[in-house]
């Protein structure tokens, strides 16, 4: 019986099974990965022993500080503002009132139908060309803790662009997070007496935020990369940065180390926060 | 205690004018599906009414209509004689007089027991933390579950989820209680504590509505069974009559199968 069964799988199945076992398939992924990270290692050592000038990596590094600064200071108001707009955005595409659902719907399809490049635009241009040539108030900007925290409209530009483009995938997350909760986690809390939006507060979300935490936190380190896009509405920011070395001193290397350094001290810590949240989030099963 | 309850009951059961549930005429439709049909039935204060049926008879839609988590198309449901599809009623503070118990527990997984048993009391009665607390305990207490308080439900068995469940509801001094197949999710050996804590509650004079596949429990603890068949109730009565000299057919038949 095993016999004919194995003579049945003759031919391309049997020497299939002989390629593919799985000490075989787990060496060559070793070999495969330990390739890969040689090359790479070895292409990073060239690019700092031969390519990297120390001398103007010191002297343009307090430049990338600064920067990463006013990013940072960027990010943590958008991300809280969008996380916030996108909780609300996602209730909204719950929502069974007809005129809530649209406009929540009508939001998402433009923010994510539309680039953030054409929104900053819309808002950077768009919005002080309503007034009369000169006449639009916010110019100046206050300086709150210059060079890094001037709000100008620059900075307000970038903060309700960001927070706008970002509420649209944040709703969605929240959405999808929403809707993974079983139906009977509302009927039982309803039946308590509970009212809809004490349910939602208490029993919905802190389950639909677990459920989202992960496409959330993606969402935020796509909006620390997004803030590249503001060196077109002349926000000093990493990239700008970087290309006012490169052109005047003619040097790429140099600063593209310093722009992954400065991009990876963002993003590095977020992964582990929302690593963090999430593992917390494991109720009652270890975490 | 118990066997004054026991009188108690006998005597209301026959004698008291104002039923605790109350359907007359209920029509519930989903779409074109026709799922109560003139449903009539009276359930009175401390009865113990088990309703029985083939899946897909109606018998979850029922006990759904009595807290208004469905609601009905045409004739009226009335808690302690209050209508509760009135356009003035207050579906919230109607849901606090009845207590709900699921097939599937539906306990909130990131609160421990104790909150879960806690949280609608604090929410919705407006009891302080501490007294609500104390309650809870002791609620738990009472459905054995005193050293699980701060357990997550992730941490529990189903026999010990469905008794937090039970606990949950409680904790809202319901005048009523509705169970929906609440042992059809357990394994077998867990099914006996949870009927345990239902018979306890019949036992103190509890008013509920049970839904179960549990004939064993249905005889020895029902006042009256309820058999329902394609939306409709085929037949009602206590339960020596119900299961020894049933009336209709279908009984005869539905007793065929689940024996
Ligand atoms: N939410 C719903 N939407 C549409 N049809 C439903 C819904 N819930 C129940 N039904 C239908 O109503 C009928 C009665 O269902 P149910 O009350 O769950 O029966 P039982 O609890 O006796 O098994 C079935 O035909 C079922 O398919
Ligand atoms: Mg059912």
């Amino acid at each position: 019986m095993g016999e004919t069964y194995a003579e049945e799988r003759s031919g391309e199945a049997v020497s299939d099974e002989g390629l593919l076992t799985d000490e075989r398939v787990k060496l060559v992924g070793l070999a495969v990965s330990l390739a890969f990270t040689a090359v790479i290692v070895g292409f990073i050592a060239l690019v700092l022993l031969e390519y990297v000038n120390y001398d103007l990596l010191i002297s343009v590094a307090p430049r990338f500080v600064v920067a990463f600064a006013r990013v940072l200071a960027v990010v943590l108001v958008s991300s809280v503002f969008a996380v916030t707009l996108g909780v609300l955005v996602g209730l909204g595409r719950v929502s069974r009132t007809g005129v809530t659902h649209s406009i929540a719907t009508a939001y998402v399809q433009f923010f994510r139908g539309t680039p953030l490049l054409f929104q900053l635009f819309i808002i950077y241009l768009g919005i002080p060309s309503l007034w009369p040539p000169g006449g639009f108030p916010i110019s100046r900007g206050w300086e709150l803790a210059p060079p890094v925290l001037v709000v100008d409209w620059t900075f307000i530009t970038a903060v309700v662009a960001l927070t706008l483009n970002h509420a649209a995938y944040v709703g969605e997350a929240v959405k999808g997070g929403i809707n993974a909760v079983p139906s009977g986690q509302m009927e039982a809390a309803r039946s308590l007496g509970m009212s809809y939006v004490d349910s939602m507060r208490e029993i919905i979300l802190p389950q639909a935020w677990r459920n989202a935490l992960a496409a959330i936190g993606n969402d935020q380190v796509i909006l620390v990369k997004d803030t590249s896009l503001l060196t077109v509405i002349a926000f000093p920011e990493i990239i700008t940065v970087f290309r006012e070395i490169n052109s005047n001193q003619f040097d790429a290397w140099t600063p593209i180390v310093l722009v992954a350094v400065t991009y990876l001290a963002i993003t590095l810590p977020l992964m582990r926060l929302v690593q963090y949240l999430e593992n917390r989030a494991e109720w009652g099963t270890g975490g | 205690m118990t066997a004054n309850d026991q009188e108690d009951r006998q005597v209301s059961a026959d004698g008291f004018d104002l039923p605790e549930v109350e359907f007359e005429k209920v029509n519930k439709y989903f779409g074109e599906n026709h799922v109560l049909r003139d449903v009539d039935l009276a359930v009175q204060d401390r009865e113990v009414v088990v309703i029985v049926g083939p899946s897909g008879s109606g018998k979850s839609t029922l006990l759904r209509c009595v807290n208004r988590l469905e609601e009905i198309q045409s004739g009226e449901v009335r808690i302690g004689g209050e209508a509760i599809s009135a356009p003035d009623v207050d579906v919230n503070r109607l849901r606090q007089r009845v207590g709900m118990v699921f097939q599937h527990f539906n306990l909130f997984p990131h609160k421990t027991a104790l909150e879960n048993v806690t949280l609608a009391p604090v929410q919705v009665r407006g009891l302080s933390k501490s007294e609500a607390r104390e309650r809870g305990l002791d609620l738990l207490e009472e459905v054995g579950l005193g050293e699980q308080a701060d357990s997550f439900p992730a941490e529990l068995s189903g026999g010990q989820k469905q008794r937090v469940a039970i606990a949950r509801a409680l904790a809202m001094e319901p005048d009523v209680m509705l169970f929906d197949e609440v042992t059809s999710a357990l394994d077998p050996e867990l099914v006996g504590e949870v009927l345990a804590v239902m018979r306890g509650l019949a036992e103190e004079g509890m008013t509920m509505l049970v839904v179960t596949h549990e004939m064993g429990f249905a005889r020895e603890v029902g006042d009256r069974i309820v058999l329902m068949s394609e939306g409709e109730i085929v037949e009602t009565g206590p339960p020596v009559d119900f299961f020894d000299n049933p009336k209709t057919d279908r009984a005869r038949q539905f007793l065929e199968r689940v024996h």
